[in-house]
């Protein structure tokens, strides 16, 4: 392990003092305190702030990860090129040794530049409400929705109640005779099936709809939850706003009890929002049973005239506070990590055995497919309906590999909307990643073991 | 027949490396079926010209080239594992250093390669600087070093682990006179306390001074091995070397050696280059002259100098003296001059009118196996020109 490490140490110096890393601190020495002045946001100070941090935070992680990218390509490319492999390669140290010296020497560099610069925007978002004269409200707001870290329960279905609806859909058209006997088993399944979800996520004029979440666990009864919720119309309104009526609390007590034997309260609230847009309302959390129960009713009011509809991915969740701004801020510093991780163990790898220039292509080209994962999975996906046998043994795998660096794995979303990045996520997470990273790396560990160091010379 | 109990050093069975193009055809045989056994602690010289295959050899020795066909043992086992080459010291061809690291940092760095304590390594680390002569500037970049102070640096990591076997790849190349003299002698000493050093090199001078025995390459074979002085020995010549005498003396000497029926050629011996370039610096160190450069102390004798080799190699190395003096080296003895006892009637005839004349006689190794390479080389440049002119088809039509 000492070997290792001076390996390690050995690729920190060459990182700074060949003033690669320099060029990236300077930057951020110079953009961050500009971005915490600038920021703007809604024109509240917490939009102040949800700009600052959640650009503060790309900003480090962009140019972190072009850092790490460079530095780990270079890193034993640039030995193998400039023949110092020969002086290290000839000492006590097995190859895999080598390359994981280096690939532990960017995670330093990482490591303590994350470090630094994710502490300069923490304390400079803690200090910025103190900059200025804010309003007694837009504090506890603050308290409320920036500096706190949320739950978040996104609705959920009952599949086994899907999948029985879409075999009685099934049976009742096979008994009606209206089933179209051209088309695939498989095909009218999925119709139904998307048709039953489609159900428990539309709601006609009048009528109600609703969502039961389990282990509810808001920290105290005199907290807030809230609901966040997007909609769309399909007649869209003259002013483009949906009238609502909300109700929130413990259904079971109206089904099965006696309304005198409430134990928990179920609040209502009407609300006039307009379409395709992320709202939030918020209710007091003692509306949630003792065994964390809790249930949304959405009235579509007659008057809307159209079909509600909340889009399956982001329609409605349930918020509540969980845990702190500080430990939500540090686990999304580590997710950063994570990535950061991956981007060093997949240059190392790729410098083990390609040129520096074409091992930062490789590297750019697999961290611009990560912050566009979804797209070109989506792509992929549709291509793999006539190619199957190909994609699954092929392109399936390979994809695997690719890194998600978007979605659920942008750091965005989770510092705006103060939404807290569970243990369990971040444990996948770092499974997943560290899974691919290793991966690759013993991918490069196995050709640089078996290649030829030196340059033939006759 | 593989060395099983540990007699050679480096021992090599058929190892062959044929560089192949693109396709996979065939492009240069670098090295063709080489048998080599280097044994433990001798000094041996593997000399040839450019792209004879000797810098191949080693990479292939140390496992940066892959043998095409064949096998090396290092010490008895593969270079690679991490028991052996902890054993070995190799400087490559060029002093492939960080440029960002400064002398001391490059050195600590080699260090910790090896595994040493801290402690360990600034002993060694400083005992180093101090021999290449480079402890004023131990905090300075490598990369600003001139190639014969960077080529300073790369001994001294070759050196750091105290090396039983010592691999050093034309380790006097881009040195000053003064700087090959040092590595030299220490080459010369390291020998002499039971290490096994390969030297790898086309001057031929430095090769001879210091070898035991040596490997002459061509094409990617061995054209001659053996030890230096066998090779090199002129049994019928004598060389006569005196204080000046009259020249009635000479006349005398070279009639009587005249009337033995032999040929005989007097002339002044001339001082060394080497000898006289270390004279210029030394007086000039004297002079306190400064310098920007490697400060290496020829103001000391070369006894002196010998010592100071021999003092930094004690501080960097564990072994016993008296331990490597019971070694019995199996090989043949070093190519020094052999003082040899003065034939008695030989001299009463030198010197009978005169007063006596105290004479050496040495054993001088005569240029045959230069003379030899000489020839060989003169043929490969006219079969080369004859290739280039076409004269020798055009004497075959």
């Amino acid at each position: 392990m000492r070997r290792v490490w001076a390996v390690a140490r050995n690729t920190f110096i060459s990182a700074m003092r060949m003033k690669t890393a320099m060029v990236f601190m300077l930057l951020l020495i110079v953009l961050l305190p500009l971005l915490c002045v600038n920021s703007s946001g809604d024109g509240t100070i917490k939009g102040r702030l949800q700009s600052f941090v959640s650009y503060g935070l790309g900003l480090v992680g962009v140019l972190l990860s072009i850092l790490t990218i460079i530095v780990s390509c270079y890193s034993l490319s640039s030995d193998i090129k400039g023949k110092q492999i020969y002086m290290v390669a000839t000492k006590p140290l097995r190859r895999f040794e080598i390359v994981l010296g280096k690939l532990f020497g960017v995670l330093l560099l990482d490591g303590l530049l994350l470090l630094v610069f994710a502490s300069v925007i923490y304390a400079l978002a803690i200090q910025m409400p103190r900059m200025v004269n804010i309003e007694q409200g837009q504090t506890s707001v603050l308290q409320n929705e920036f500096f706190t870290a949320r739950k978040a329960l996104p609705m959920k279905f009952n599949s086994e109640e899907i999948e029985q609806a879409v075999k009685n859909g099934y049976t009742k058209l096979l008994e009606s005779g209206e089933l179209d006997e051209s088309r695939p088993k498989q095909d009218i399944l999925k119709e139904l099936r998307n048709n039953e979800i489609f159900k428990r996520h539309s709601v006609g004029p009048g009528s109600m709809v609703m969502w039961e979440f389990d282990n509810v666990a808001p920290s105290d009864a005199n907290e807030i939850i809230f609901i966040r919720f997007k909609y769309d119309a399909s007649q869209t309104p003259a002013d483009n706003n949906i009238r609502g009526l909300w109700y929130l609390g413990d259904y079971r007590q109206i089904q099965y009890g006696s309304l005198e034997e409430m134990k928990t309260p179920i609040y209502q609230m009407g609300t006039k929002k307009i379409t395709d847009t992320i709202h939030e309302i918020s209710f007091p959390a003692n509306a949630v049973a003792w065994d964390g129960y809790l249930a949304v009713v959405f009235q579509n009011e007659p008057m809307n005239n159209t079909t509600v509809i909340f889009p399956i991915e982001d329609g409605l969740e349930v918020l509540y506070k969980a845990g702190s701004f500080s430990g939500n801020f540090l686990r999304v510093t580590i997710l950063l990590f994570l990535k950061l991780a991956f981007l060093a163990g997949l240059g190392v790898s790729l410098s083990a055995w390609l040129s520096f220039p074409v091992a930062i292509l490789c590297s750019f080209t697999a961290y611009c497919v990560g912050t566009i994962h979804t797209f070109v999975i989506d792509s992929f996906t549709y291509m793999s309906a006539a190619t199957t046998i190909l994609y699954n043994f092929t392109i399936k795998p390979f994809i695997w590999l690719l890194p998600k660096f978007d979605g659920e794995y942008g750091v965005g979303d989770y510092i705006i909307n103060a939404r807290q990045v569970s243990v369990e996520f971040l444990s996948v997470a770092a499974v997943l990643f560290l899974a691919k990273a290793l991966i690759i790396l013993a991918i490069g560990i196995l050709i640089f073991s078996r290649r030829e160091i030196a340059k033939i010379t006759v | 027949m593989v060395d099983t109990n540990g007699k050679y050093a480096i021992e090599t069975f058929a190892l062959t490396k044929i560089f192949k193009d693109w396709w996979g055809r065939n492009k240069v045989v670098a090295v063709e079926g080489l048998d080599l056994q280097i044994r433990r602690k001798e000094i041996f010289g593997l000399l040839g010209p450019n792209g004879s295959g000797k810098t191949t050899t080693l990479k292939m020795l140390l496992s940066l080239l892959h043998p095409t066909k064949g096998k090396a043992l290092v010490l008895g086992g593969d270079s690679r594992d991490p028991k052996i080459n902890s054993k070995i010291g190799f400087l490559p061809e060029e002093s492939y250093l960080y440029p960002y690291l400064n002398a001391r940092e490059t050195l600590d760095f080699y260090g910790r390669l090896f595994g040493l304590s801290g402690k360990i390594r600034k002993v060694r680390v400083d005992a180093l600087l101090e021999m290449v002569g480079l402890e004023g500037m131990a905090n300075r970049p490598v990369g600003t070093f001139s190639k014969g102070m960077a080529r300073r640096i790369g001994l001294a990591q070759s050196l750091i682990n105290d090396p039983e076997l010592l691999i050093l790849d034309e380790p006097t190349s881009g040195l000053d006179p003064i700087g090959t003299k040092q590595i030299k002698d220490l080459i010369v000493e390291l020998g002499r306390r039971g290490k096994t050093v390969l030297l790898c090199s086309h001057l031929l001078a430095d090769a001879e001074e210091v070898c035991d025995r040596i490997a002459i390459m061509y094409g990617g074979r061995i054209q001659r091995l053996g030890a230096v002085g066998q090779l090199l020995e002129k049994s019928d010549k004598r060389q006569i070397t005196t204080d000046a005498v009259s020249d009635e003396v000479m006349r005398k000497i070279r009639e009587i050696i005249i009337a033995s029926g032999c040929d005989v050629k007097i002339e002044a011996p001339m001082e060394k280059l080497e000898s006289f370039f270390i004279e210029i610096v030394r007086q000039a160190q004297q002079q306190k002259r400064p310098t920007s450069g490697a400060v290496n102390r020829v103001d000391l004798t070369d006894e002196d100098i010998t010592k100071t080799v021999s003092d930094v190699l004690d501080r960097l190395v564990s072994t016993d003296l008296s331990e490597a003096a019971k070694i019995e080296i199996d090989s043949p003895l070093k190519v020094e001059s052999v003082k040899v006892e003065a034939n008695e009637g030989l001299l009463e005839n030198l010197t009978a009118t005169v007063e006596p004349v105290k004479i050496e006689i040495e054993k001088v190794e005569p240029k045959q196996g230069q003379a030899e390479i000489e020839n060989e080389r003169d043929k490969v440049k006219e079969d080369l020109l004859d290739e280039l002119t076409g004269a020798g088809e055009d004497e075959n039509a």
